[in-house]
């Protein structure tokens, strides 16, 4: 048990502290946008989306309808549900004491620690799991508060380079797992697809640019079965 | 401004519980699941080659930037020693030399 709790704070750990920009960001820019501390707080407690947070915030300071905010944040959130599909089979026997939390921190930050085959399987990579997602929510919290009470002292911290720092760990997680050709075929699929998605600035160029690298890879491996 | 968060909380919430629920009355078989074991690594990729290779919003055009060349390094390193600090530390490292 210590071991699972151990490995789940020290896996995301690397995460926690790399999102703290943004984190501070979606205290600060509430904030400024009108907001109240609880208001600006109960974003990340309750919504917890990140880049679904920072756009819904701006869009309320607009004073968008709720059918065009709840949209916008659908479309924002749609690869989530791909997450929930890829890890359907392990998590829909567990009980909802489990299956509740672990949907609630359903993050991409999760999910990259959800790949293994065994995930979720038994009560310590559930533990595991929950701890992982748990912190996160707990540190996503806590620089939205930092960015609530003094975002105004703060410089933007967003244009320090904590972003490649996001991507060396999603590097750090994927690579590892290309471990033949279909895999890699699906990964470059999907980067490059993801490219020209951003350039044409396709809103579901995400979940898109996911389901090409999968069939790629699909196609690929059954391909390789056969023969 | 309340019940609008609930609102939106309501959504993200919808949007990762929806597949885990359990009286959703469909199952996923063997073809389907192998599908969606690709979904990782390709989402993963989704999310980390736009911060590298469109840092400002354009697609970078130089080789000689931060990005590219730490990603190239985290690459390697992810390769070679497969390790999560050594990979994330490593390639920060070369990022910052060129940053």
């Amino acid at each position: 048990m210590k071991v699972a709790i151990k490995k789940g704070l020290l896996d995301m750990l690397p995460l926690n502290l790399a999102v703290l920009p943004w984190g501070l960001l979606c205290g600060s820019l509430a904030i400024q946008n009108g907001f109240t501390a609880l208001e600006a707080q109960l974003m990340s407690v309750l919504v917890f989306a990140g880049s679904a947070q920072l756009v819904a915030v701006e869009l309320m300071a607009k004073e968008a309808s709720l059918l065009t905010l709840m949209v916008t944040t659908f479309i924002i959130s749609a690869r989530h549900l791909l997450y929930g599909l890829a890890i359907r089979n392990k998590m829909v026997d567990k009980p909802l004491r489990w299956r509740g939390p672990i949907a609630f921190f359903l993050t991409d930050e999760l999910f990259a620690f959800s790949h293994h085959h065994r995930a979720y399987q038994g009560k310590l990579r559930l533990v595991y799991a929950l701890v992982a997602g748990g912190s996160f929510y707990l540190a996503w919290n806590v620089w939205t508060f930092f960015g609530i009470v003094a975002g105004q002292f703060l410089p933007d911290l967003t244009n320090l380079g904590l972003d490649f720092a996001i991507a060396a760990i999603f590097i750090a997680l994927v690579v590892p797992g290309v471990s033949n050709l279909p895999v890699l075929c699906a990964c470059l699929v999907s980067g490059i697809s993801i490219l020209y998605f951003k350039t044409i600035q396709f809103e579901f160029g995400l979940v898109a640019s996911a389901l090409l690298g999968m069939s790629t890879g699909y196609v690929l491996q059954a391909k390789e079965d056969k023969s | 401004m309340i019940v609008t968060i609930v609102a939106l909380a309501c959504v993200t919430f919808a949007t990762r519980y929806l597949f885990l629920a359990k009286n959703l009355p469909f199952t996923i078989g063997p073809r389907f699941q192998r599908l969606l074991s690709f979904s990782a690594p390709c989402v993963l990729t989704a999310i980390w080659v736009p911060i590298v290779f469109m840092p400002n919003g354009e697609l970078v055009t130089e080789l000689n930037n931060p990005y590219l060349l730490g990603a190239l390094a985290a690459i390697f390193l992810a390769f070679k020693f497969k390790n999560l600090y050594l990979t994330t530390f490593g390639s920060l490292i070369v990022f910052y030399l060129f940053f």
